[in-house]
C-alpha cells in the first residue's frame, strides 16, 4: 500500500517537472515582456546591501513597463539553487540575478542546468555563455572619505568595523588608509571585525570598544546604521555605508558611499530587451563599476557630498599636494572625485609604488593595481592597526 | 593607557551590554523555576525589540515604547503558555516555534520600519556628583540610562521572592514536584502561567531595550542570538536570580572584550571566547552531582496532568 502511494506522488512530480520544463524550454524573444528574478542574501528592510538592490530594483519597474520582477529575501547561502528552481520552473523567469557572492555555486550550477537562461551573478568571478557577473565598488570613495578622516581627527586615530576579513572590505580599509594618510602621515586605521553583515549590537560593542582605545573618527562595512548611531551620540565623527546615513547622525555624518545599483541593472536589462545580450554571449560580460558609470556615490545623503556643516572646517586644511602645491583639503576631495567621476579616469587610489604594511612592494611604480588584483587583495596597506586574517 | 580606564571602559560597556541578557535571564529563571523550559527567548525578545521600537517612533515616548516591548513580550509567551501548559506540548518543540514564529512576524511587521532613526531615545543619565567618586563614578554614574538601574534593582527583588516568600515556595514546588503541589491545593497551571508571562514580559523589556535605549533602531534579526545566550546563563544560573546577573554581567564583559583584545588574540578565538564560557559552563553544570547539589527544577520540561505526577 505504501509502495503504491510512494509511486503514485513520484508519478505526479515526474508529470509536474516535465510539465514545467517544456514550459521554461523556450528562450527569451527580445522585445517580448521580460520577467526577471531577484534573489536576495538579506532583509529588504537591511537598510543596507540588500535594501540598495531592492531600491535599483524599482527603480528598474518604474523604467520599464515590459519588465515583471519576483524576490525571494533572505536567502540563506547554499539555498540558492531552490529559489533559482522556483523563479525559472513555477514564475517563467528569463533572467535571475543572484545578488550575493556566496551564492556563486548555485548560480553556476543553474546557468548549467538552463543553458537558455540568463544569470547575473553580483560580486563573483566565474561566468558562462550565459552567465555575467557585476560589482558596483566604494574603493575609490573610501578613499576619498580617508582624505576627510584623516583631516578632521584630532587623535590620528581612525576607527573601522568591518564585518568579514574578505578582499571587498580589505581593499576598501586599504584605500581608506591611504586616504588618510596622503593628508596626515600620522593617521592610523584601527580595524575590528565582528563576523557578521547584520548583527547592529556587535557593531554597537566594536565602534565602542574602538572609543574606548581613543578613536574618533569612523568608517565602517556591516549592514546596519549601528556604528553612525554609537559616533553620533558620542559626539564623533562618521561615515556612512552603503546607504543614506545623514537621517541618523545629522550633526556628525561627515560624507559616506551610497551604492545605485540601478545604474547596473537598467543598463543590463535594456541590453537583453534589446537583444544585445543574449543567454550566449555574457562569457566575457564582467561589470566593475565605479564612480564614472555613477553606480556609486560619494555622500552622506543623496546629492550631498560633504556634510555642509564641515566644508569651510575643510577648506581652512591645507596640505602640500606633489602636483597641485598647496590645496586645501576640500579641494583635494573635489578634484580627486572629478578626476576618478569624470569620463577617462585619471586618478586611481592604488597607485604604485604601494607597499604592504609588512614593507613588501605590492604595486609597481607608475602602475595601478589591477581590477583582479583587487578582487583578491589580501594585503593591507601601511597605517592599519588590528587583525587581519589571511595576510600574505 | 591606563589600567584603570580600561578596567572602567570595560565595566561601563558590561552595565550596557548585560542588561538585556540579565533581564531575559531574569525572566527565564522564573519560568523554568516552574518548570517551563521556554526556548522562545529569542523570538519574545525580538518581538519586544519591534514593538518597543514601532511605539516609541510612532507616540515620542522610549518609556512607552519600553512597557508596550514588555506586554508584547509577555502576551506573545502565552502562545507557549497555551501549548505547553494548556495543550502539554513538548515544551522544546513549542519554545522552538516561538522562536521562529517571533523572528518572521518580526521582520514582516518590521519590513518599513528599518533605517529609521528614534528622535526621542532612553536618555543617558549622569548622577551629579555620585559621578565624581574615583573609579566607580564612571562605571556607574556616567551615561548610563534608567534601564541599567532598574535591572540590577529586580535582582534582590526577584531573588526576595523566590527564595523568602510564600510565593516564591509555591513557584518553585511546581517546579519541583507539581503533584504535591496540587494536593496542597496550589493551581500548577495558573502558577505557571503566571512564571511563564512573567519571563515574556522581562524578555519583551528585553528587546524594547535594545531598540529603543541601546541603539536605537529596528534592524530584522536585530536580537542575533541573545536570546540563546540567555537560555544559557540560565542554566550558568543555577536558576538563581543573584547568580544570574553574575553571569550575565561576566558574558557582557567577556563580549567587549572580545572587540578590544583583537589587536592582540585572533578575532575568531575571541568571538568564540563568551560562547566557549557559556558551553564549558553547561558541561560543568551537566554533571550530576553537582546539578542534584544545585537544583534543576526536577520538574523541568515535563507536563503537568493531575492523577499522572
Amino acid at each position: 500500500m505504501r509502495t503504491k502511494v510512494v509511486l503514485v506522488i513520484l508519478l505526479v512530480m515526474a508529470v509536474v517537472f516535465s510539465l514545467a520544463s517544456v514550459a521554461m524550454a523556450k528562450e527569451y524573444v527580445p522585445g517580448e515582456p521580460l520577467k526577471v528574478g531577484f534573489v536576495y542574501v538579506g532583509p529588504i528592510s537591511d537598510y543596507g546591501w540588500t535594501f540598495a538592490h531592492d531600491e535599483a530594483r524599482l527603480i528598474c519597474m518604474d523604467a520599464f513597463p515590459w519588465l515583471e520582477t519576483v524576490y525571494v529575501e533572505s536567502v540563506p547561502e547554499g539555498d540558492e539553487p531552490l529559489v533559482i528552481d522556483k523563479f525559472i520552473q513555477e514564475e517563467g523567469c528569463h533572467v535571475v540575478f543572484t545578488t550575493s557572492f556566496g551564492f556563486i555555486d548555485g548560480t553556476v550550477a543553474a546557468a548549467q542546468r538552463y543553458p537558455d537562461k540568463i544569470f547575473f551573478h553580483c560580486s563573483g568571478y566565474l561566468r558562462n555563455p550565459n552567465m555575467a557577473t557585476y560589482m558596483a565598488d566604494f574603493y575609490q570613495i573610501y578613499y576619498l572619505n580617508g582624505l576627510i578622516a584623516g583631516a578632521l581627527t584630532k587623535s590620528n586615530k581612525l576607527g573601522y568595523v568591518g564585518a568579514f576579513p574578505i578582499p571587498e572590505l580589505k581593499r576598501h580599509i586599504s584605500a581608506f588608509a591611504i586616504g588618510a594618510r596622503e593628508v596626515n602621515p600620522d593617521a592610523e586605521v584601527h580595524v575590528r571585525w565582528i563576523n557578521s553583515w547584520v548583527d547592529p549590537v556587535a557593531a554597537k560593542e566594536a565602534a565602542e570598544a574602538l572609543i574606548a582605545d581613543g578613536c574618533d573618527v569612523f568608517a565602517f562595512t556591516e549592514d546596519t546604521a549601528a556604528v553612525v548611531q554609537v559616533a553620533a551620540d558620542k559626539g564623533l565623527l562618521s561615515f556612512g555605508h552603503y546607504s543614506p546615513m545623514y537621517v541618523f547622525s545629522p550633526e556628525y555624518c561627515v560624507s559616506g558611499q551610497i551604492a545605485h545599483w540601478e545604474a547596473i541593472y537598467l543598463d543590463f536589462l535594456e541590453k537583453i530587451y534589446s537583444g544585445k545580450y543574449t543567454a550566449h554571449n555574457l562569457q566575457d560580460v564582467d561589470y566593475w563599476w565605479l564612480l564614472q558609470e555613477k553606480a556609486v556615490e560619494m555622500g552622506a545623503d543623496k546629492g550631498m557630498i560633504i556634510n555642509p556643516a564641515y566644508e569651510d572646517q575643510l577648506k581652512g586644511i591645507y596640505v602640500d599636494d606633489p602636483v597641485f602645491g598647496k590645496i586645501s583639503v576640500y579641494d583635494l576631495v573635489m578634484t580627486r572625485l572629478r578626476q576618478m567621476a569624470d569620463p577617462g579616469v585619471t586618478f586611481d587610489p592604488f597607485q604604485g609604488p604601494l607597499y604592504d604594511r609588512k614593507g613588501i612592494l605590492r604595486v609597481l611604480e607608475d602602475c595601478t593595481l589591477s581590477v583582479s588584483g583587487m578582487t583578491t587583495m589580501q594585503w593591507a596597506v601601511e597605517g592599519i592597526v588590528g587583525p587581519w586574517a589571511g595576510e600574505p | 593607557m591606563g589600567w584603570e580606564t580600561w578596567i572602567i571602559a570595560t565595566l561601563s560597556r558590561t552595565l550596557a551590554y548585560g542588561t538585556p541578557l540579565l533581564l531575559g535571564t531574569l525572566g527565564e529563571i522564573y519560568a523554568e523555576r516552574s518548570g517551563v523550559l521556554n526556548l522562545g527567548v529569542e523570538g519574545m525578545m525580538i518581538m519586544g525589540a519591534y514593538a518597543g521600537f514601532s511605539t516609541a517612533y510612532t507616540t515620542g515616548s522610549p518609556w512607552l515604547g519600553i512597557i508596550v516591548a514588555a506586554l508584547v513580550g509577555g502576551a506573545f509567551s502565552l502562545i507557549h503558555a497555551f501549548a505547553s501548559i494548556t495543550l502539554k506540548a513538548n515544551q522544546v518543540v513549542s519554545g522552538l516555534a516561538l522562536t521562529m514564529l517571533g523572528l518572521g512576524l518580526s521582520g514582516v511587521l518590521g519590513r518599513s520600519w528599518g533605517g529609521k532613526p528614534l528622535p526621542v531615545s532612553v536618555p543617558e543619565i549622569t548622577v551629579p556628583g555620585l559621578s565624581k567618586i574615583p573609579f566607580l563614578g564612571p562605571i556607574l554614574f556616567e551615561g548610563q540610562n534608567l534601564l541599567v538601574y532598574l535591572t540590577i534593582l529586580l535582582v534582590p527583588l526577584l531573588w526576595y521572592i523566590l527564595y523568602r516568600t510564600r510565593i516564591g515556595i509555591i513557584i518553585r514546588s511546581v517546579g519541583e514536584n507539581p503533584a504535591t503541589a496540587d494536593s496542597l491545593g496550589i493551581n500548577v497551571g495558573r502558577v505557571r502561567y503566571l512564571c511563564v508571562v512573567v519571563g515574556g514580559i522581562l524578555a519583551g523589556a528585553a528587546g524594547g531595550y535594545l531598540s529603543v535605549a541601546y541603539r536605537p533602531a529596528w534592524t530584522e534579526g536585530m536580537t542575533a542570538g541573545m536570546g540563546w545566550i540567555v537560555i544559557a546563563l540560565t542554566i550558568f544560573a543555577f536558576w538563581n536570580p543573584a547568580l544570574g546577573m553574575v553571569g550575565a554581567y561576566l558574558f557582557a564583559a567577556l563580549y567587549h572584550l572580545s572587540f578590544r583584545l583583537q589587536p592582540w588574540v585572533s578575532p575568531e578565538l575571541l568571538h568564540a571566547m563568551p560562547y566557549a564560557f557559556a558551553i564549558f559552563v553547561l558541561v560543568l553544570v551537566s554533571r550530576g552531582t553537582l546539578q542534584k547539589k544545585m537544583g534543576a527544577p526536577a520538574a523541568l520540561t515535563l507536563p503537568y496532568t493531575r492523577g499522572e505526577g
